[in-house]
């Protein structure tokens, strides 16, 4: 074991790694959730020993576009609930756990939310107020010289009719 | 009794903010909105006017704002603090919208220092 209570595995002994864990005294199950670095994907299971109250947290990373881990269900029951929501959530693909449907969400929504790749439709379809600049002496409306600023989370041209995208397309009518 | 260091609601220092919009972009509910202008001061002294930013509004939406701090944290000009005083109830969501005037209401006496 690593200082701090972290441990880092290689995702083939993910299941292992845990399950000694539980055998060594930590029974209890707290939570799995993953962490989006762009083309790896963090996940992480916290287990707690309830004798010690020490808590151990496993990590792991998978690359972002085959994320496919064993799952903990066979060791955790409770691990059931927090895969569905990281596999509904992160778009990680859990080996053996027995109930995949997704717990929040409506199945094929697309593009896994909590993936930064995904686009947050509801700022897309919103001003962003960030975008405001300041005025000029006596002027009214937005100082067109200065560079147009992008809020984050929107892809350029994510929505044509996005008003922050109208100074960028050439077709005025 | 609710301590001075209470994350109550969040106060704004109008005369230090710099209209930098640091905060209103980076709020994650973007429930931050400013209105500014410039202006061209001249120093005494100086060769040639400064142009500066004058804030002409400041409002906070508590309808949507998550408490993050963020935004007392990031904004680099101490102008926002947390503040014991609680937020004002309403009876219409755009009555949880708030303006200077009630931001600096709720500027703590605990808050950074004050230079005026
Ligand atoms: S506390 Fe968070 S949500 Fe509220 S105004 Fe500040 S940054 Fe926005
Ligand atoms: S970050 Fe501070 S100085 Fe900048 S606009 Fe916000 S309150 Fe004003």
């Amino acid at each position: 074991m690593t200082s701090q209570g972290r441990i880092d595995v290689a995702p083939a002994d993910w299941e292992q790694v845990v399950s000694g864990l539980q055998r060594e005294g930590f029974v209890l199950f707290d939570f799995i959730t993953a962490v989006d670095r762009g083309a790896r994907l963090e996940v992480v299971a916290r287990v707690i020993n309830p004798a010690t109250r020490v808590p151990v947290m496993v990590w792991t990373t998978l690359p972002a576009d085959a994320a496919e881990l064993s799952s903990l269900s066979g060791i955790y029951l409770g691990a059931t609930w927090c895969e569905r929501e990281a596999a509904e959530m992160f778009g990680v693909r859990f080996i053996g756990l027995g109930d995949s449907r997704p717990l929040l969400l409506r199945a094929s929504l697309g593009e896994p939310p909590m993936r930064k790749s995904s686009a947050l439709v509801a700022r897309a379809i919103r001003d962003w107020p960030g975008a405001a600049q300041s005025t000029d002496d006596g002027r009214q409306g937005a100082n067109p010289s200065r560079r147009r600023q992008l809020p984050p989370g929107v892809p350029e041209g994510f929505l044509r009719d996005n008003p922050l995208d109208s100074d960028v397309s050439g077709d005025v009518r | 009794m609710i301590p001075a260091e209470a994350h109550g609601t969040i106060a704004l220092r109008a005369s230090a903010c710099t209209s930098c919009m640091i905060c209103v972009r980076e709020c994650p509910t973007w429930c931050i909105e400013l209105d500014s202008h410039t202006e061209q001061v001249s120093d005494p002294g100086a060769r040639r006017p400064k142009t500066v930013n004058v804030l002409d509004a400041f409002r906070i939406d508590f309808g949507l704002c998550m408490y993050c701090g963020i935004c007392v944290d990031l904004c680099p000009f101490d102008a926002l603090a947390w503040s014991p005083e609680h937020d004002h109830a309403a009876t219409t969501a755009a009555g949880l919208v708030q303006g200077i005037t009630e931001l600096q209401t709720a500027w703590p006496p605990t808050g950074p220092p004050t230079d005026n």
